[in-house]
């Protein structure tokens, strides 16, 4: 058993030497070309469509801004249930008794709308939320799926995943 | 570029035993390192980091885009180990480039579960537990892996008449 432990060490490092002697294979002379051109393509395309890394400073940080206040807004409530608290409800209450007929409206509906929210249970909210979540995630794995299936890559297009 | 487009070519091409995949990859490859050329420029290991990640790539390409439960498959069934011994002179007759070429056209044809830890082992100088996690397969598989290619490649070379493997028998 010990030889044929030692002939398969051999073999294996026999077979090891002469795979590691072997010259590469030459890359073909289209490739630079294809790089090349992939980096002007992509040069080309306007910051809105590269990553994120390479889009201006500003833009990021709106964005990462934008992102934080909705954050921030789906955990308070909303951005409507920011305008509907008392304070802002009482200051058009007071205004439309001197003003238009029109503030008056508006003010009953506010007041409509405000009892209605108070009926809302926070856990009805916070599961809509999830709900609505979960269907964004379902749609939007839907259209990757039917991205995937419709358009499979192509070997000579040089776009990997 | 130059330098390098050769070695990260040969990488993708023998994992992928395919041509116009390995193309594709070492586009990719390239223009990764584009995005990372200030770090790269002056770097010593600018052709290990080339290595690493075209391996990665591939690796991630191949279980992405082939079925992964066959291509990895714990239960997979083949033909018993039979080792065989590499002549001490395994192709010396020939020269280096008509070498190449034989073992490339042998390794295209290895079925991927034998070829991608074989080429993990001798090209990428990778160890059997080191393959096995980025495999994601147990040891022993791939250490049967292993020498099932082993055997194949021989028996493919053999079969082409190029070396004249012995069976080796315990005694």
């Amino acid at each position: 058993m010990k030889t044929l432990i030692e002939s398969e060490e051999a073999s294996r490092e026999r077979l090891d030497r002469m795979l590691h002697g072997l010259p590469p294979r030459r890359a073909p002379a289209t490739l630079e070309s294809r790089v090349l051109e992939e980096l002007q393509r992509r040069a080309a395309l306007p910051w809105w469509r590269r990553g994120f890394g390479h889009w201006p400073a500003a833009a990021r940080t709106a964005f990462v801004a934008l992102c934080a206040t909705i954050i921030g807004a789906s955990f308070l409530g909303d951005v409507g249930g920011l305008l509907r608290t008392r304070a802002a409800h009482e200051m058009l209450a007071l205004a439309s008794s001197w003003m238009h007929p029109a503030a008056a409206a508006l003010a009953s509906m506010l007041e409509i709308e405000w009892l209605l929210w108070r009926l809302i249970p926070p856990a009805v909210t916070y599961g809509f939320l999830a709900a609505a979540a979960l269907l964004y995630a379902a749609l939007f794995g839907l259209g990757a799926t039917a991205y995937r299936a419709l358009h499979p890559p192509s070997a000579k297009q040089g776009s990997l995943p | 570029m130059r330098a390098y487009q050769d070695m990260v070519f040969s990488t993708a091409s023998r994992l992928t035993g395919n041509d116009a995949q390995a193309e594709d990859l070492a586009q990719e490859v390239f223009l990764r390192a584009y995005e990372h050329f200030h770090e790269l420029r002056t770097s010593a290991s600018a052709g290990g980091w080339l290595k690493t990640v075209t391996t990665h790539l591939t690796l991630n390409y191949l279980t992405r885009y082939r079925k992964r439960r066959r291509l990895f498959s714990e239960l997979e069934a083949g033909a018993p180990a039979i080792e065989w011994e590499t002549p001490d002179t395994l192709l010396a007759d020939i020269d280096a480039e008509q070498r190449r070429q034989l073992i490339d056209e042998a390794l295209r044809r290895l079925p991927d579960h034998q070829r991608l830890p074989l080429v993990l082992y001798h090209f990428e100088d990778m160890s059997y537990q080191e393959i096995a996690e980025k495999l994601q397969v147990s040891l022993a598989k791939v250490k049967t892996d292993i020498r099932r290619a082993r055997a194949a490649l021989l028996g493919i070379l053999e079969a082409d008449g190029r070396v004249r493997p012995r069976e080796v028998r315990p005694s």
